[in-house]
């Protein structure tokens, strides 16, 4: 009898606990990439946010680098759908283009954009379509990344500046170019897809689209995927984003693509030799924003609107997102520029500078033909 | 409660558990692979084979070579432990073969990734040793660096079993054999391994297995075409959201265990019937 009383009083307790924890809101937080993702929520902008809306608490939970980081908060949203769920567990999430156009078209997206006070600063074509699919009112722009390729300049002097330049000099220096492929990561799906704009059919329709299947039984297309081919015979292949970045700081490859961001991060922590350099080459490489998204049914949509809205006002842009994490700004680099100090800014486009990050950084082919490029490759690799 | 219905409830946890979390979603792979939005086909496979034919042989061959280099490695290190004369090495190696046990795959793969790159620890130590000069020194990070990350992590594992099973051999067969004048070597290899093939059979049937579900080594050490099965798989469902194709390696992979734990099974039988007659 004693010890049932004992009990019930434990279980009374534990209530008046839960009902304390429910009190405190928890926003919850997914988001694609890698681990600075993570770093940026956790240390940055949750913790801002928890000041200023007391009572909330931001929990991050990162679903693991490139797509497939995605496609986990795709298949998360997508399982609840499915189960009929009156609420959904994740509050705002933060993935990649590929994937955005898909959870619009499948209903899982709140089109919330134009609720935020910030929404008239991002006016740039990417917050419009995500690789051919509208997405227009679902999407604001984390930040936008470029990929460029990373050059030793102790062993390259005059760095290629163009995809024929870039041809030619691997041809003189076998091994000496190196990339992660198409299966170790963004950074050498990026220079494929640079590839295929340089010399694939038709560069305007694979990055706008509309998808004909003709294009790719082409003649053109078969051609530049057979040259890469030929190509890839004097590179060296690197294990993923950051193995590009370990082999040139290692000296056993004197060039490589690899996100911009990336590489100022590691050059500020001293991951990377200080002289290393960046050549954005001709006719373009692609690059991506990430996307802050709100899902159709998220627990704490208002909350979450809000998360968005300080993630994305000037002020924050300028110091999380260009100053502390080296990307560029999601919202129109006007509105961040003013915020910052002029060497910040400057420091920013050392390498590559903003006229060539606006005539050579493209975006990612249309969904269809990006995943024709990737399984061209793929096969053409199967039949050698 | 009768002892039927009790004996049912106890297991029943465990079976429910198998079947949740293990037999629905093999089942459900297996439905996957060979379904299309048009309805039932073998296209997933077709597929599987047409882009990954070279993937699919490069898996059996990685994995089977490093399972031959295990089972050398243990029966060598099984061996000394057992056969070995100087007390003060064989303590040593027992006391060190065991470590890589306990690291998991992915950090023996980060581990190996900065040793055998061509810049590497490796390289360097052979350098500065003056054993190479830097022009010489090659990247060890393809297929031969999955094979050394393999053996290196799972020859103890054999070994253990291996050792245990020699270390609880009768010792007289050996004794005999030396005082007949038989060298260490021909003891090793005609007395105490026939006598502990068994345990030799279970642990690289294991190892097998576990190999080829690795998908962290071949993604950090192996930045190659062909790759490891696993690591297509992997590429399929994340670059393409396509189930079928992966599901459908999946089958292929099972197939590869299955036939190898199949071989295993009827060893261990024709074994047992040798026993017994």
């Amino acid at each position: 009898m004693k010890s049932a009383f004992a009990l019930s009083g434990l279980l009374a307790a534990a209530l008046v606990a839960s009902t304390a924890v429910n009190a405190q809101t928890t926003l919850n937080v997914a988001t694609a990439g890698d681990q600075n993702m993570v770093d940026y929520i956790n240390e940055y902008l949750g913790p801002m946010f928890e000041k200023q809306n007391p009572g909330v608490k931001v929990r991050a939970v990162g679903t693991g680098a490139g797509d497939a980081g995605s496609q986990k908060v795709f298949e998360r949203l997508d399982a609840q759908a499915k189960a009929n769920a009156p609420q959904w567990d994740v509050d705002v999430a933060v993935v990649h283009q590929k994937i955005t156009g898909k959870l619009v078209t499948d209903k899982l997206l709140a089109n919330y954009r134009s609720t935020i006070e910030t929404a008239p600063l991002v006016t740039n074509a990417n917050a419009k379509a995500a690789l051919g699919t509208p997405v227009e009112g679902y999407v604001m722009p984390m930040f936008n990344s470029q990929t460029a390729i990373a050059y030793n300049p102790d062993i390259v002097k005059n760095p290629p500046a163009t995809y024929d330049e870039l041809v030619e000099w691997v041809k003189k220096n076998p091994k000496q170019f190196g990339y992660n492929g198409i299966k170790g990561g963004m950074s050498g799906v990026s220079f494929v897809m640079g590839w295929m704009y340089a010399y694939g059919p038709d560069a305007k329709k694979l990055e706008n689209g509309p998808f004909e299947a003709d294009l790719v039984k082409s003649a053109g297309w078969t051609d530049a995927m057979g040259k890469l081919k030929e190509f890839n015979k004097n590179v060296t292949f690197t294990p993923g984003n950051a193995g590009t970045l370990d082999m040139l700081n290692r000296g056993e490859i004197a060039m490589g693509p690899v996100w911009v961001d990336m590489f100022y991060s590691w050059k500020t922590e001293g991951r990377l030799n200080p002289s290393m350099k960046l050549k954005l080459v001709g006719p373009g490489m692609p690059g991506q924003p990430m996307y802050y998204v709100v899902p159709a049914k998220a627990a704490n949509a208002d909350l979450a609107k809000k998360f968005v809205a300080l993630a994305t006002s000037p002020a924050v842009q300028a110091e999380g997102v260009v100053k502390r994490f080296n990307w560029y700004p999601g919202i129109d680099a006007k509105h961040v520029q003013a915020n910052l100090d002029a060497a910040t800014w400057q420091k920013l486009f050392t390498d590559v500078t903003p006229e060539e990050l606006a005539t050579k950084g493209r975006s990612f082919p249309v969904g269809p033909y990006f995943d024709a490029i990737l399984e061209s490759y793929e096969r053409q690799g199967a039949s050698n | 409660m009768p002892s039927r219905a009790l004996g049912l409830s106890l297991v029943a946890p465990a079976l429910l558990t198998v079947a949740i979390f293990f037999i629905y979603p093999l089942g459900y792979s297996f439905v996957s692979a060979f379904s299309t939005s048009s309805g039932w086909s073998l296209a997933n496979l077709q597929k599987a084979v047409e882009l990954y034919r070279d993937d699919i042989l490069f898996t059996v061959v990685i994995v089977g070579l490093s399972t031959a280099l295990i089972g050398l490695c243990s029966i060598a290190i099984g061996g000394y432990l057992t056969l070995g004369e100087n007390p003060r090495a064989v303590a040593v190696l027992k006391f060190l073969y065991r470590w890589p046990l306990f690291i998991p795959f992915i950090v023996a793969g980060q581990l190996m990734r900065t040793f055998l790159a061509k810049n590497g620890m490796l390289n360097n130590t052979l350098v500065s040793a003056g054993l190479l000069t830097p022009a010489e020194t090659i990247s060890l990070l393809d297929w031969r660096g999955i094979v050394i990350t393999f053996v290196w992590k799972q020859t103890p594992f054999v070994a253990l079993l291996v050792a245990g099973a020699m270390a609880s051999l009768d010792r007289s067969t050996i004794e005999s054999a030396r005082n007949l004048g038989a060298s260490r070597l021909r003891i090793l290899w005609e007395i105490v391994v026939p006598q502990v093939r068994a345990s030799l059979t279970v642990g690289l049937t294991l190892s097998f297995v576990t190999m080829m579900s690795v998908l962290s080594v071949p993604l950090m050490i192996n930045a190659q075409s062909p790759t490891t099965i696993t690591a297509n798989m992997a590429f399929r469902i994340n670059a393409y959201g396509d189930y079928g194709v992966a599901n459908a390696l999946g089958v292929i992979s099972i197939l590869l265990t299955g036939g190898v734990a199949w071989l295993y099974l009827r060893q261990a039988s024709r074994d047992k019937g040798r026993a017994f007659s």
